[in-house]
C-alpha cells in the first residue's frame, strides 16, 4: 500500500446504480497530488464541452489529496467539483472538518460520480465498500436532520455526512454541500449538481489508518507546527475570534463592500464586528480534524425573532459582510440568524448575501417593484426582508425563484436595467473584499476560473512593508502596494496564485499554510515527503499548482470562456464615492493590458489560451489536442 | 534600546514619531504594543527583521518591527 494514499479511486454511475474502484498509478499521484488537479483531470478527460451542468451527464467528484487526514493541523480538507451550473465554468470549492479524513480512512482518495438516480438516493461508503441507499426519508429534510437522521438509520454516531438541503434538491444556482453543519463547500453551486443526480448526501465511515512514510517526522514537523499556530500572530487572531477579526480592519482601510459594493465604509460595521460577535451572540469554538487553530464560531441567543442554536454554524466573515455590511443590516442577531438559515436549507451565503443586496438595490431603483414581490418591500438595512427572501429563494417561491438563479441570470431575467446592479464575475457572485483596496485581489477576482474568488490568492495587504518577506522563498523581494496597478503588482499576482494553489491541491486550509500563516514553505515540502516517502521539491509543488490553473483554463476556453471574461465589476471601475480610499478607481484600460500581461507571464497567447510549450512543460501531452 | 516601527493600514494612526520607540531591555513585542496602545486583537502580521515575529518575543536594539491589521483572508 502507498504512503498518504490509498492508490483508490471511487467512481459512481447513479444511473446504473453501479460502482467500480480505479487504481492510478504512482506517477498519476504525484503528478496531480489531489483536490483541484483531480477534478480537472476527470472533467477534461470525461466531460463533453458544452454538456448542461444539471444533466446527469456532468461528473461530481469529492477529491482529497495525497496527504490529506495527516494528523497535522489543517490537513483536512477536501474539494467539490464539477461543472458549474452558476457560471458554466470549472468549478472547485473547498471545505474542512472530518468529512475528507473519513474518506480516506474508509479506503478512497477521491469519489467520482456520474449519472442521476432514478429517485433520491445518498452513497454510504465505509471501509470499502459502498452503497447506493434511498434517500426518501432525507429528501425534504434540512441539513442538520439529515446528520441526525443519517447518524440513526446508520446506527453510527461517528458518522461523517456531506450533504444537501432543501436548496440543493431544488436546484438552486449557488446552492452548497456542507458538512456535519460547520463545514461548507460554499461556492460554485455544487449543491445544485448533487441535487440534479438526486444525491441527498454521502455519508463516510473509516476504520483505517493511514499509512505514512516517516510517522515520527510527521508528529516532529505537528508538534513545530502547533506550537507555531499559538503564538504566529495571524493564527493567533483566529484562534481567538476566527475570521470575524477581519472586519473592522476592512472597514477601516475602507474597502468592506457595502449597499451592494457602493460603498467601502458600513456606518454599522462596530455593531457587527467581532467584540460585538463575541459579547452578544458567541456560544463557543471548533475545529476540524487534527487542527490547532479553532478558528470555527458557534453562536447561540435566545430571541423571539432571531434565535440561534448551536449546533448550526457560526457566521464568519463573509457571513457578516453579505448578510450585514453588504445589505446595510446592523442587526447581528439577524445576520447570524439569516446564516444559519443558508446553513440550515443549503445555500452558499456568499452568494445569497449579494442576490438580496441585488433584490434590494433593485427595489430601491424602482426596477423590482411590490408587484414582482407579492407586496413585500425590500430596502438596505431590514433584516427581515433579508430573511423573507433567504426562505423565498430555497423554496423557489415568487420573486425566490428567479433569484435562485444567481444575480447574471435573475437580472437578465428581470430586465428593465436590472443588470447594472448585477455584480458578478464569470456569473459567480463576489466575496467581500472590494478590489480598489486590494487591487491584487481583484486580479484573483478576475483570473480564478470559477468565477470570483476571494480565495485564488494570498491577499495583497499581507505583504506591505517587510510582510513580503513571507514570500521571499517564492522569490519576491520588493513590498506590495495594496492600491497599485502596475506590472509589479501582476508579478505578485502571479506568484502569490501559485502559492496559495499549492494548498488547492494539496488540500491544506490556507489559515494553516502557506505563506500567510504558521506553516513555512520548507517545513510543508518536508511533511509532504514525510507523508509520502517521495522527495518532492517547492519546484514540484509549485508546477502541481500551476497544472490546476492552466487545466481549469483549458476547460474554460474549450466552454467558450474568452478574455472579456477576465474582468472586473463596473463599480470599481468608478471612484470610490468615500472614506479612506474616496476618489480611488482601478483604471479599466490599465487593467486589461495587466491581464494580458498575465497571459504573457503565464505562457498563454492572447486569448488566454495556455500554448504548446506550456502544455508540454507541465507534462500536459494529453491536452494539445484541445 | 530603541524600535524601528514601520505600520500599515488602519495601525498607522499610532505611528510614532520619527518612527522609533524607546523600550526598556528586556522589553517584547507585547510590551512594544502597549507602549504604542495597539491591541494585539489588531495585528494580523508581525515581521521583526525580514522575519516571522511572535508576540512574545524579546525585542533588541534596531530592530524593525512591521505590524499589519488582519484584513485580508476567507
Amino acid at each position: 500500500m502507498p504512503n498518504g494514499y490509498n492508490g483508490k479511486i471511487l467512481h459512481v454511475d447513479l444511473s446504473k446504480r453501479s460502482w467500480s474502484v480505479e487504481e492510478p498509478e504512482e506517477k498519476w499521484y504525484r503528478t496531480y497530488m489531489g483536490g483541484s488537479n483531480f477534478i480537472s483531470y476527470y472533467l477534461l478527460k470525461n466531460l463533453k464541452p458544452g454538456t448542461d451542468a444539471l444533466s446527469p451527464e456532468n461528473i461530481l467528484i469529492f477529491a482529497c489529496s495525497v496527504v490529506t487526514g495527516a494528523p497535522l493541523s489543517g490537513f483536512n480538507r477536501y474539494t467539490v467539483g464539477a461543472k458549474s451550473p452558476l457560471t458554466g465554468a470549472f468549478a472547485e470549492t473547498e471545505a474542512g472538518g472530518y468529512w475528507a479524513p473519513e474518506l480516506k480512512f474508509a479506503g478512497f482518495d477521491a469519489v467520482v460520480i456520474r449519472g442521476r438516480a432514478a429517485k433520491p438516493v445518498y452513497l454510504w461508503i465505509h471501509d470499502g465498500n459502498v452503497e447506493i441507499r434511498d434517500a426518501a426519508g432525507v429528501w425534504g429534510l434540512d441539513n442538520f436532520q439529515t446528520l441526525e437522521r443519517l447518524k440513526d438509520e446508520l446506527q453510527d454516531k461517528r458518522i461523517r455526512v456531506a450533504s444537501i438541503g432543501p436548496a440543493g434538491e431544488r436546484l438552486v444556482l449557488y446552492a452548497c454541500v456542507q458538512n456535519d453543519m460547520e463545514h461548507y463547500n460554499g461556492r460554485t453551486g455544487m449543491g445544485a449538481v448533487m441535487g440534479s443526480k438526486n444525491l441527498k448526501a454521502i455519508a463516510v465511515r473509516g476504520t483505517s489508518k493511514m499509512k505514512m512514510a516517516d510517522p515520527e517526522k510527521v508528529k516532529e514537523i505537528a508538534r513545530w507546527h502547533n506550537e507555531r499556530i499559538k503564538t504566529h500572530p495571524p493564527n493567533v487572531g483566529l484562534s481567538k475570534v476566527g475570521t470575524t477579526g477581519l472586519l473592522k480592519g476592512i472597514n477601516d482601510g475602507g474597502f468592506l463592500p457595502t449597499r451592494n459594493f457602493k460603498d467601502g465604509v458600513f456606518e454599522g460595521a462596530d455593531k457587527i464586528s467581532a467584540p460585538a460577535y463575541h459579547e452578544t451572540i458567541f456560544h463557543s469554538s471548533s475545529t476540524c480534524y487534527a487542527c490547532a487553530v479553532r478558528c470555527k464560531r458557534r453562536v447561540a441567543l435566545k430571541h423571539e425573532k432571531y434565535p440561534l442554536d448551536e449546533r448550526f454554524g457560526g457566521a464568519e466573515f463573509e457571513a457578516l459582510a453579505a448578510l450585514g455590511s453588504l445589505i446595510a443590516n446592523d442587526n447581528l442577531p439577524a445576520v447570524a440568524r439569516g446564516n444559519q438559515l443558508c446553513n440550515l436549507l443549503g445555500l452558499d451565503v456568499i452568494s445569497a448575501g449579494a442576490v438580496v443586496a441585488f433584490a434590494m438595490e433593485c427595489f430601491e431603483n424602482g426596477i423590482l417593484t411590490e408587484k414582482d414581490t407579492g407586496g413585500r418591500t425590500l430596502k438596505f438595512g431590514d433584516p427581515d426582508a433579508m430573511l423573507w427572501l433567504i426562505e423565498e429563494i430555497a423554496g423557489r417561491r415568487g420573486i425566490g425563484d428567479v433569484l435562485a438563479l444567481g444575480v447574471k441570470r435573475a437580472a437578465q431575467k428581470i430586465g428593465r436595467g436590472a443588470e447594472q446592479y448585477a455584480f458578478h464575475i464569470k456569473g459567480q457572485e463576489l466575496g467581500f473584499h472590494d478590489g480598489r483596496g486590494k487591487t491584487g485581489m481583484a486580479m484573483g477576482f478576475a483570473l480564478s476560473p470559477t468565477g470570483a474568488d476571494h480565495i485564488e490568492t494570498p491577499h495583497d495587504v499581507a505583504f506591505q512593508g517587510d510582510g513580503v518577506s513571507k514570500l521571499f522563498p517564492m522569490g519576491l523581494f520588493d513590498p506590495v502596494d495594496p492600491l497599485k496597478t502596475d506590472p509589479a503588482k501582476m508579478r505578485f499576482f502571479f506568484i502569490g496564485q501559485k502559492a496559495w494553489g499549492i494548498n488547492n491541491v494539496l488540500n491544506l486550509c490556507n489559515f494553516v499554510s502557506v505563506p500567510i500563516h504558521a506553516m513555512t514553505f520548507g517545513r510543508l515540502v518536508e511533511a509532504v515527503n514525510a507523508i509520502t516517502g517521495w522527495d518532492v521539491s517547492l519546484y514540484e509543488l509549485v508546477n502541481a499548482s500551476e497544472r490546476s490553473n492552466v487545466m481549469a483554463r483549458v476547460f474554460n476556453n474549450r466552454e467558450g470562456f474568452t478574455p472579456k471574461d477576465d474582468t472586473l465589476i463596473s463599480r470599481w471601475f468608478e471612484e470610490m464615492p468615500s472614506g479612506p480610499l474616496k476618489g480611488k478607481r482601478i483604471d479599466p484600460e490599465i487593467f486589461r493590458d495587466l491581464v494580458q500581461l498575465y497571459y504573457d507571464m503565464s505562457g498563454w497567447d492572447a486569448q488566454g489560451r495556455p500554448t504548446r510549450g506550456k502544455l508540454v512543460e507541465l507534462g500536459l501531452y494529453w491536452l494539445l489536442e484541445n | 534600546m530603541d524600535v524601528e516601527i514601520r505600520l500599515f493600514e488602519s495601525l498607522k494612526k499610532h505611528q510614532p514619531e520619527g518612527g522609533k520607540v524607546r523600550l526598556a531591555a528586556g522589553s517584547r513585542v507585547n510590551d512594544l504594543l502597549d507602549a504604542l496602545g495597539i491591541s494585539m486583537d489588531d495585528v494580523g502580521i508581525l515581521i521583526i527583521n525580514q522575519s516571522d515575529g511572535r508576540f512574545d518575543q524579546l525585542l533588541r536594539n534596531d530592530d524593525v518591527v512591521t505590524l499589519i491589521p488582519p484584513i485580508g483572508g476567507g
